[in-house]
């Protein structure tokens, strides 16, 4: 299991080095300089072409790219031009909002999509069934903005449960704001992982084996969690694996409605200003959670199913 | 950013005006004398010289004090750190007398400290150099006395010292401090900084040496980042911010209509217009770029976009000192822009393209009107969507034909954007459009060495006059700024120059 890890993580150097040339070569092929935009209006050739030299933009491409090349190796992730502060440091501190929304509402998901999923499954085509997959695909409908803003006016002005928007300062009170987009975001992964999970388990309970425990007696409690659930798991895994990487630099609109200082809105302000070390660094970044999320989905899948080895 | 918002803000149009009736009291879980305040954005960097965004200089403003700054209904510069100031008769020599003030440790603010804040601003690392580079020498005679001497007269100077770039900074502490000053900057202004929660927003205190008596009133303010417009409404109607900036305007009547929030538009330096390159055909008539001023209904322009907020244009150049009252917009009248387009040789019309920034949803929807008025004269444009980096670039490179784009002014004076949006050659070339008026150009000159008073500004009422004939772009409105506060702020209010002065403002 160790030297499974060891070797995934191994595999991160090739894929991260592939990702740093593409994204820089990308970023240079787009119109726009971060120079001449962060001058805007106040930028002569003189002022522009001053800048330029600071920011090392003067430069031959390949030295450029050697100079990102060490400055990933040094930690810093460089420096963003319109900040004026090390990438790493502005990473750090967005980095807990985006970290603490996909835990939260990865738990919330969960928490949603076993129990539901299993009282469709044994309710098939009865109303509770047709209930939540009605519910469901209205809510996978709602663009999650929309979604936001109804929650907000329900439960933070008519139902003042929440507060509307906002981060909180220690940990009830950050369970306390985080709770309606949390809650958005795990509607919009449930909706997958329901369907997926009911699936999954109607296909495993028409098996031989479920019939055979049934035959010997097991109750519906022992049936599902013991015969049915593990085996059933696997597919929903890898759905909430593929949403989850999808929350880590995806939730922008999230992320704006309910003013989380979050990862995703500091990336799209850093493509809008071109500012190529602080896009490069979270390109970076977003690619390494990436890849640890997909390693925690297969390691869950070992978990979930004792037949799966990782080698 | 803004693409998203302006999404979020049609779709939730609906819901936010189906609200305000159903608000519930504000909780008092707050201190009192603190303001809160929703702005759009966090702020990028409290370093003066740094480029800087709105919610950057707005911020700024609090913290630091410039020797003079402009008087709130920005007409003309009233004392600042300065109580008063003398410039010679030949112009070349500014005189300033210091108040007595403390920075927020308390130490004295020193002719020393002024000097070396402004050799800062015009060094190779300010991005605002240029506003700084006709001094020729900063002397201190005395603690209380600074001696500017120019390289040659530039009347515009005390205008770009007002300008929140020549914020004034304890030499010493900010030598001491080094790179990590700005992470917790001291300034003489009204407020300090107490903590800046990154994307979250700014909480500033009071500065107990405030060299005004008896203000600050407020014991502090929270700048609070909410990016979304109906985020912002909502959380004023559910009291958790007692005041927001940028309120969309659909929303703006609905707002006001419980009787517990006040709304307002502010009347800033920001002008709209569509560019024209004059490099290219048929922009290079003068006829075709007058005939497209009078084929669009600017007043119907106000009334579907902004909500009947907002002023027509008579020039590209928004309403500021020495604006001339008596310079008409151009009327609405398809009849003399035909006429004028066949007079061109262009009696079919003609096919073209507009420029649009699709990060700004007023522009977006702009293009759309603007096309459909172009229309009526027999003018096609294919609308050119393009990010806002890419729609920068591509005017600045000449490759374009209209564009829709907007103008702001730094300072009350009409000289950064006469040089930024008519004079060329100057770093802008008439803001990329490539019209030249030599006339203009004699008198940006002139206007520039010419003593602040009536004959100066006579010469920026000809250049605008100029600019309103040879119309470089299309005019079409100055937007206000719209904002809404809790019927228990007493003071707040958006200046012409868009920021806010918070050392006015009362909590009830």
């Amino acid at each position: 299991m160790l030297i499974y890890i060891v070797k995934r993580l191994a595999q991160l150097v090739p894929v991260l080095f592939g990702i740093t040339l593409a994204c820089f070569l990308l970023l240079r092929a787009l119109p726009g300089d971060p120079a001449t935009l962060l001058l805007g209006a106040r930028g002569g050739p003189e002022e522009i072409a001053l800048m330029k030299q600071r920011l090392g933009l003067d430069l031959p491409l390949w030295r450029q790219y050697l100079l990102f090349l060490a400055d990933i190796g040094s930690g810093s992730l460089g420096r963003s031009v319109v900040h004026a502060r090390p990438v790493m440091q502005l990473v750090l501190e967005r980095l807990p909002a985006t970290l603490w929304l996909v835990a939260y509402s990865t738990v919330l998901a969960v928490a949603m999509t076993v129990p539901l999923a299993l009282w469709s499954a044994m309710r098939r085509g009865g109303p509770v069934d047709l209930a939540i997959k009605l519910a469901f695909t209205i809510v996978i409908a709602m663009p999650s903005f929309w979604l936001g803003l109804i929650f907000v006016i329900l439960f933070a002005i008519w139902l003042p449960l929440f507060p509307t928007s906002g981060y909180g300062d220690d940990l009830l009170s950050r369970l306390h704001h985080t709770t309606l987009p949390a809650l958005v975001i795990a509607l919009a992964t449930a909706s997958l992982t329901i369907r997926s999970l009911r699936s999954a388990i109607l296909a495993v309970l028409g098996s031989d084996y479920v019939t055979t425990a049934r035959a010997k007696g097991a109750g519906t409690g022992r049936l599902m969690g013991v015969h049915v659930l593990p085996n059933a798991l696997i597919s929903s895994i890898s759905v909430l694996g593929a949403h989850t990487s999808w929350v880590i630099g995806g939730t922008v609109v999230i992320e704006t409605v309910f003013a989380l200082p979050g990862l995703g809105s500091l990336f799209v302000e850093s493509i809008f200003s071109r500012d190529y070390p602080l896009i490069q660094g979270l390109t970076i970044v977003f690619a390494v959670l990436v890849v640890l999320i997909n390693l925690a989905t297969d390691l869950a899948y070992a978990l979930a199913d004792p037949r799966i080895r990782l080698e | 950013m803004t693409k998203l918002r302006s999404m979020i803000s049609a779709g939730a149009l609906a819901l936010a005006i189906g609200a305000p009736a159903l608000v519930t009291a504000p909780s008092a879980a707050f201190a009192k004398g603190i303001l809160r305040l929703a702005q759009t954005q966090d702020l990028v960097s409290l370093d003066p010289i740094a480029t800087s965004d709105n919610a950057s200089i707005y911020a700024q403003l609090l913290i630091f004090d410039t020797l003079l700054r402009p008087s709130k209904d920005a007409t003309k510069l009233e004392p600042g750190l300065a109580e008063s100031w003398k410039v010679s008769d030949d112009g070349m020599t500014y005189s300033f007398k210091l108040r007595e003030a403390k920075f927020s440790d308390g130490t004295p603010v020193t002719a020393a400290d002024v000097a070396f804040s402004l050799k800062r601003a015009g060094s190779d690392a300010s991005s605002w150099k240029r506003f700084f580079s006709g001094i020729e020498t900063i002397d201190t005679p005395d603690d209380r006395t600074v001696v500017l001497k120019l390289k040659k007269v530039f009347t515009p100077l005390l205008n770009n010292l007002a300008l929140f770039s020549s914020a004034i900074l304890p030499q010493k502490a900010f030598e001491a401090a080094g790179d990590k000053f700005f992470d917790k900057p001291i300034g003489s202004g009204p407020f300090t900084v107490a903590a800046w929660n990154k994307g979250q927003g700014l909480s500033l205190k009071k500065n107990a040496n405030y060299w005004q008596a008896g203000k600050p009133d407020l014991d502090g303010a929270e700048l609070m980042v909410i990016p979304e417009g109906n985020s912002r409404v909502l959380k004023l109607q559910a009291g958790e911010v007692d005041a927001a900036i940028d309120i969309p305007l659909n929303q703006l009547q609905a707002l006001g209509r419980d009787g517990k929030i006040k709304t307002a538009v502010a009347n800033v330096f920001r002008t709209d217009f569509v560019l024209m390159n004059t490099k290219k055909k048929p922009f290079d008539d003068l006829r075709v770029r007058q005939a497209l001023n009078y084929a669009v209904d600017k007043e119907g322009l106000l009334k579907a976009l902004l909500y009947g907020t907002g002023k027509v244009s008579n020039s590209p150049m928004p309403p500021m000192a020495y604006a001339d009252p008596d310079l008409k917009p151009h009327a609405h009248d398809i009849a003399k822009a035909k006429a004028l387009l066949a007079e061109a040789g262009y009696k079919d019309g003609f096919k073209t393209s507009l420029l649009v920034d699709s990060g700004r949803p007023l522009h977006r929807q702009l293009g759309q009107a603007l096309q459909a008025a172009l229309k009526q004269i027999g003018v096609t444009a294919d609308i050119r969507l393009v990010e806002g980096g890419t729609h920068w670039t591509t005017t600045k490179s000449g490759d374009y034909e209209m564009a829709v784009a907007y103008a702001t002014s730094d300072t009350i004076d009409p000289d950064q954007l006469v040089g930024f949006l008519l004079v060329n050659p100057e770093r802008a070339n008439a803001y990329h459009t490539e019209w030249k008026s030599d006339r203009v150009n004699e008198l940006y000159e002139k206007e520039r060495v010419t003593a602040d008073g009536p004959e100066r500004g006579k010469m920026f009422q000809e250049i605008i006059k100029l600019a309103h004939d040879g119309a470089p772009s299309v005019f079409l409105f100055y937007p206000g700024t719209s904002y809404a506060y809790r019927n228990n702020v007493e003071g707040f209010e958006v200046l012409p120059t868009s920021n806010f002065r918070l050392e006015d403002v009362k909590l009830k």
